[in-house]
This record gives structure tokens, C-alpha cells and sequence, in this order.
């Protein structure tokens, strides 16, 4: 009984004196409790009012039909349509020419159905018992990136259609899918389909760079915070070497070191979307048949912003580290971070960043961390332009923050610079120091 | 002898500034070429800052500071050049073994790899780790770790070696033996010492002069010899209570 009781005392004692360590270390504090209860929120707000907004630009879009028919079938069809969505009709219109003449945007629309001549002929066999004679529609669905939503409108489509046909027979309309990509029709291929197969990018896109920045930021942070913790940073900054070169090597060796990381994250993290994704039914699609696989040129642009953004990280966090005593402050420093790191890739992951509204959106491309991800989806549908402004951004935000650091790292503030939380930290200096 | 020596560490009013904290308060002395100079004082009294300050690692808040006629604060990159550093509590890398450490060290000051593999064995006679130095520095204990550190800052015999507080968690024979190599490294290799310590018999016995620092000022200095008759008293650890007002 005896010994339980000396074992339970010794417990206490060392619980009571690791959570006093714990709580009253304001780095911890801050990284544990109150980021989170500031991120998630920040994070539920962004993604609130990115589909509230989503959803009145969906409620404000119309849905654009060619009446190619102009029978009295096809004005029940669009009848029944406009009880559900606001519905444009265009007459003796080719679905070439609504891309052609840019049809889409005028009615302020993302999708098009063509209501093909002979369409009322074939309702009106179908309903006088020739029940083999199918009436049909054409779907038109844009395809426009990698958001999870992306299938979204096909849905509806099949939906308008399912609506109709209660009200005749469950087959009395079939709808046949195509999808515009880069502004090509690709007849026969549902943007559903499309979507599904692209669904792996666009989640494993943002997952793995937010993987691979916050790993290789804490491997930067923990590099130079264990020169510090160790002791063996003072005789580094007095070795005959440039310090400019102490910096490169550090932040080269977390790179490689990251790489690999998110390098075997990667391969771990496809075995396991392939898992999940080799069960959707994509029939024979080729995504490079379709051109939805980036080219030579936009694989490099993507490797050429995931560099930049890769450095800016990397630099941001030995910045951050300069201001920790040991490993455990640098890590817990650069949780700050990890915020401004995972917004836009989940922001990004569910939502095409052009459909969100004006803020959110400059908050986003203000965000350095978002560039991959943003160029990662622009490169797949052929645009190069944003991924350059983008790199442009990120180098020129790169080049500051490693101005910053290697003016930190030639100054004494490496040895001295610490964050001052003046409300719990003690002020001044300890006595180590100044001996 | 030593009087002829040129001036080779040179501190003019020197003061630092922590806040509102003064570390340093208009500290002046000179340490002549050749010489092994001893900082002296307890904790808090400045001896690291000023030593910091020699080695360009922090700058002066005001006052000068020239090595070898070179400014510590305009010329830091040169003075990096002739000067070696050992920290009072410096590490080494956990996961690089002793001899990989030393070479890591060497190859900043040496000029190829013959060069390097004869600082490294320099520094391997000096340590005395021997077939130790293969293997990982976390393996190895304070006073061994303390033994390669300070073999590090002989191996390239620097103009200037600062070593704050070089014997520091060595047991007494090694503390002996470090104090043996330092005086062989100057004797033999004309290197300049400035050290710190708190081992007043130590100092007494590897100085050739001292500084008695509180609170961030001189208080005294001279030959040990000269400061005990000075202040009539048998050791160093006397005159330093007498001059700081203990007894």
C-alpha cells in the first residue's frame, strides 16, 4: 500500500510540475490553445462565406438552353426547367457557337443543354405508345479546374431531367453529356466523370503541399534552433564563412532533407487515394487525350513555384527559430505559421479561387503558401499566366523575407533576438546572459 | 619580457547595453601579442560579453575594439580569420563522430585536404581522445566533449584563441593537461590568449596578467605576483574578495 502511495506522490509531483512548465510557457500556450481557437474559426468563417457566396452567384446564374426544337414539347421541357432554376432559352443555336460567341458568360451561365430538332416528333411517338422512340437532350458542361464541386452542375442537369420525366415516364427523356474543355466540345464525356477523375489532384494537390511546407519548416526551424539548444551556433557565427553561406547551407540541407520527406509522403499518400479512387468508373478516359495533364512547360512553372514558395517557407522559419531558445520554443513558433499554410490549401481544395468572393480572394493570393496550389489547378487547364505572376510574387516576397534573414543571421540579434510576451515572460535579461 | 610585446587586443570605453541592463560599463585594457591576458570576476560581471564583443559575435553599444589592428565591428569577416573561439558552454554536433567534427571545423580555415588532415591530427594529439574520435559525439562525455572543443580552437593555431572559461568541466588532470597545451601553444606557436575563469588558481597559474572585472568594470589588473603584494595577499581569490569588497 505503501509503495502505491509513494508512486502515486511521485506522480502528482511531477504532473503538477510539467503542466506548471507547460501553461506557463506562453509559446506553448499561444500554438496549442489559442491558435486553434482563432484558426478553425477564421477557417469556418472563410469557408461560410465562400459558399454563401458561391451559392447566390448559383441562384443568381441562369441555366442556358438551345431550342433548336421550337416544339410544343420542348416548351413543356423549358416550363418544367423554370419551376427549379432560371432558365435562358436561345433559338437556332449551335452549341459551337455558344462557345464561338461566348454565349455562356452574356447569360451569365456555366453550363448549356440543347434541346435538338425532332425532339417534340420523338416526345410525341414516345407518349403514343411507340415506347422505342427516345427523345434526347445534350448536356454541355464546362470544365474548368480541380475543385471538389466541380460535377456539381451535371447533377443538376441529370436532376432538371429526372423532374421532367416523373411527370411522363422514367425514360422518356435520355440526356446525353459532353463536356468543353479549354474550350473544345469533348463529345461524350460527362464533366461528372471528369471531375471524379480529377477529385485525387485536387485534394492531394493542397494536402501534399501543406504537408510538405509545414515538414520542411519545422525541419528548418529544429536546424537552426539545435545549434542553439546545443550549444554550437556561437562558434559557427566565428568561423572565417560568410554568414549569407551558413544560411544557404542550412536552408539547402532542410530543403533536401524536406524533399525527401514530401517526397515519400507523396508515393505513401497516391497509394492511398488510389485506393479510394480506383473504385469510381471512369470508363476509358485519358486525361492526356482530353489535355487535362500539364505540359512540359507547366510542370516546370509548378517545380518553379513550389521552389520559391519552398524557400519563402523555409527562410520565414528560420526567422521564426532566431527568436527561440531551444527546439521545442522554434517548433512551437512556427505552429504560427501552419495558419497561414492551411487556409488557402483547404480553402483551395474545396473551391475554385475564382468563384470566391473579392476579399477572400486577395487574401488568398496575398498568401505566399497558396501560389502551388493555385498554379498546381491553372496549369492543368493550359493557363500560364497566373502561375507566373504568381512566381514572380513569391520570389519577390522570397527575396525580402531572405534579405530579413540573412540580415538576422549577420547581426548579433541570432544569439539575442527573443520574443517578448510581456505578459507572461520575464523581462529583461537572465543572468546567463549577460555574465 | 613580455613588456616588449606589441599590443595585439585593444578596448577603448567600451560599453554594452542589454535594455536597461549595463553589461559592460567604459571597459579599456589591452592585451599585448604573446601574452595569455585573464579575465577574472563572478558571474553577471561581464567577462562573456567582453569576450563576445573580441570575438565579433555581439557589437559594442559604444567605444572600440580592434584585434590585431582590426576592427571587430568594420572588419569582422578579417578579424574571423585569426581568431579562434570556445565558448564557456559550447556544444558539438550529437550526430557527427569527434574526428568528423574536427574536420568539418578544419575545412573553414584549411586550404586543401592535406591541410585538413593535418589540423585534424593536430587537434587528435591534442584532446588525446584517440580511437574515440570515430565515434558519435553524443556518446562522449562533458570533459571529453569539453577536450575536443577546446582542440578545436588550437588546431589552427589562431593569432588570437578567446577561451571563455577552457578548463570548464574537466576533472583535474585534464584541467592540467588543457592548461599545459595552452601554454605550449603560445610558447611554441606565438598564439595570444584571452581567457575567462572562475578558477582563481587556475588563472594564477596560466596568466601572465588579469583583469579583476565587477560589474561590467575593471576593478584591478597587473600581474598576478603584482596584485597579490599590491593588496598583501596570499592568493588571487583573496585579492578579488578584498578589491570587490567581501572582505
Amino acid at each position: 500500500m505503501r509503495r502505491w502511495l509513494d508512486l502515486l506522490k511521485g506522480f502528482g509531483n511531477v504532473f503538477v510540475k510539467e503542466l506548471k512548465e507547460l501553461v506557463r510557457d506562453p509559446k506553448i500556450l499561444l500554438g496549442m490553445i489559442v491558435i486553434p481557437l482563432i484558426m478553425f474559426p477564421v477557417l469556418g468563417a472563410l469557408m461560410g462565406f465562400s459558399m454563401e457566396s458561391a451559392k447566390e452567384q448559383a441562384e443568381k446564374a441562369s441555366f442556358l438552353v438551345l431550342d433548336n426544337d421550337q416544339g410544343n414539347w420542348s416548351k413543356v421541357l423549358i416550363n418544367s426547367f423554370a419551376l427549379y432554376v432560371r432558365v435562358d432559352v436561345v433559338n437556332d443555336t449551335q452549341p459551337q457557337q455558344v462557345i464561338d460567341q461566348n454565349l455562356l458568360a452574356k447569360h451569365n451561365a456555366s453550363q448549356f443543354l440543347e434541346i435538338p430538332p425532332g425532339f417534340s416528333a420523338n416526345m410525341t411517338a414516345y407518349v403514343n405508345s411507340n415506347k422505342t422512340t427516345k427523345a434526347e437532350v445534350n448536356f454541355y458542361g464546362v470544365f474548368s479546374g480541380t475543385g471538389i464541386f466541380e460535377g456539381i452542375g451535371s447533377s443538376m442537369a441529370d436532376n432538371l431531367v429526372y423532374q421532367f420525366n416523373r411527370g411522363i415516364a422514367p425514360d422518356a427523356v435520355l440526356s446525353s453529356k459532353s463536356s468543353i474543355i479549354k474550350g473544345a466540345i469533348v463529345t461524350g464525356v460527362d464533366p461528372q466523370t471528369i471531375s471524379s477523375l480529377m477529385m485525387s489532384q485536387a485534394i492531394a494537390m493542397p494536402i501534399t503541399i501543406m504537408i510538405l511546407l509545414s515538414y520542411s519548416m519545422q525541419v528548418a526551424a529544429t536546424s537552426v534552433a539545435m545549434e542553439k539548444e546545443e550549444k554550437t551556433l556561437e562558434t559557427l557565427l566565428t568561423l572565417p564563412v560568410d554568414r549569407f553561406s551558413i544560411l544557404m547551407g542550412k536552408l539547402s540541407g532542410s530543403i533536401l532533407v524536406a524533399g525527401v520527406g514530401a517526397l515519400t509522403y507523396m508515393i505513401g499518400f497516391n497509394f492511398y487515394m488510389g485506393s479510394f479512387y480506383s473504385a469510381i468508373p471512369t470508363g476509358s478516359l485519358d486525361l492526356v487525350a482530353l489535355g487535362l495533364v500539364p505540359s512540359v512547360f507547366g510542370y516546370a512553372l509548378l517545380a518553379v513555384s513550389l521552389f520559391v514558395t519552398l524557400l519563402s517557407a523555409l527562410a520565414l522559419a528560420v526567422i521564426m527559430s532566431a527568436f527561440a531558445e531551444d527546439v521545442r520554443g522554434a517548433q512551437s513558433l512556427v505552429g504560427y505559421v501552419y495558419l497561414i499554410v492551411y487556409i488557402p490549401s483547404i480553402v483551395l481544395m474545396f473551391a475554385d479561387i475564382n468563384m470566391l468572393p473579392l476579399p477572400v480572394r486577395v487574401l488568398i493570393y496575398a498568401i505566399p503558401f497558396s501560389h502551388p496550389i493555385i498554379a498546381s489547378k491553372a496549369v492543368i487547364m493550359g493557363d500560364y499566366l497566373t502561375p507566373t505572376l504568381g512566381i514572380i510574387y513569391v520570389t519577390t516576397f522570397t527575396l525580402v523575407v531572405m534579405y530579413a534573414a540573412s540580415r538576422l543571421f549577420a547581426t548579433e540579434k541570432i544569439l539575442t533576438a527573443k520574443l517578448k510576451f510581456k505578459r507572461f515572460g520575464r523581462r529583461g535579461k537572465t543572468q546567463g546572459e549577460l555574465e | 619580457m613580455r613588456s616588449q610585446l606589441q599590443p595585439l587586443i585593444e578596448l577603448v570605453d567600451v560599453t554594452k547595453d542589454f535594455g536597461n541592463i549595463h553589461a559592460l560599463d567604459h571597459l579599456s585594457l589591452t592585451v599585448s601579442s604573446g601574452e595569455i591576458f585573464g579575465l577574472i570576476g563572478p558571474n553577471g560581471a561581464g567577462k562573456t560579453t567582453a569576450l563576445r564583443i573580441i570575438s565579433t559575435l555581439v557589437l559594442p553599444t559604444s567605444g572600440t575594439v580592434s584585434v590585431f589592428g582590426l576592427d571587430v565591428v568594420q572588419q569582422a569577416a578579417e578579424v574571423r580569420k585569426i581568431i579562434a573561439y570556445l565558448p564557456e558552454e559550447a556544444g558539438v554536433y550529437r550526430n557527427l563522430s569527434g574526428a568528423e567534427y574536427l574536420e568539418f571545423m578544419a575545412n573553414f580555415s584549411a586550404g586543401n585536404k592535406e591541410e585538413t588532415r593535418a589540423v585534424v591530427n593536430e587537434a587528435a594529439e591534442i584532446c588525446g581522445l584517440g580511437d574515440r574520435l570515430k565515434s558519435k559525439a553524443k556518446t562522449y562525455s562533458k570533459g571529453m566533449k569539453r577536450r575536443l572543443l577546446v582542440a578545436r580552437a588550437l588546431m589552427t593555431k589562431p593569432k588570437l584563441a578567446v577561451l571563455d572559461e577552457p578548463a570548464s568541466g574537466l576533472d583535474v588532470l585534464y584541467a592540467y593537461h588543457v592548461r599545459e597545451i595552452i601554454k605550449r601553444y603560445v610558447k611554441d606557436h606565438g598564439v595570444t590568449v584571452i581567457l575567462s575563469s572562475h578558477n582563481m588558481l587556475e588563472v594564477e597559474h596560466l596568466c601572465d596578467r588579469v583583469a579583476l572585472l565587477n560589474r561590467g568594470k575593471i576593478v584591478a589588473d597587473g600581474k598576478p605576483q603584482e596584485l597579490k603584494e599590491r593588496f598583501d595577499c596570499a592568493n588571487l581569490e583573496e585579492v578579488f574578495a578584498k578589491v570587490v569588497g567581501f572582505a
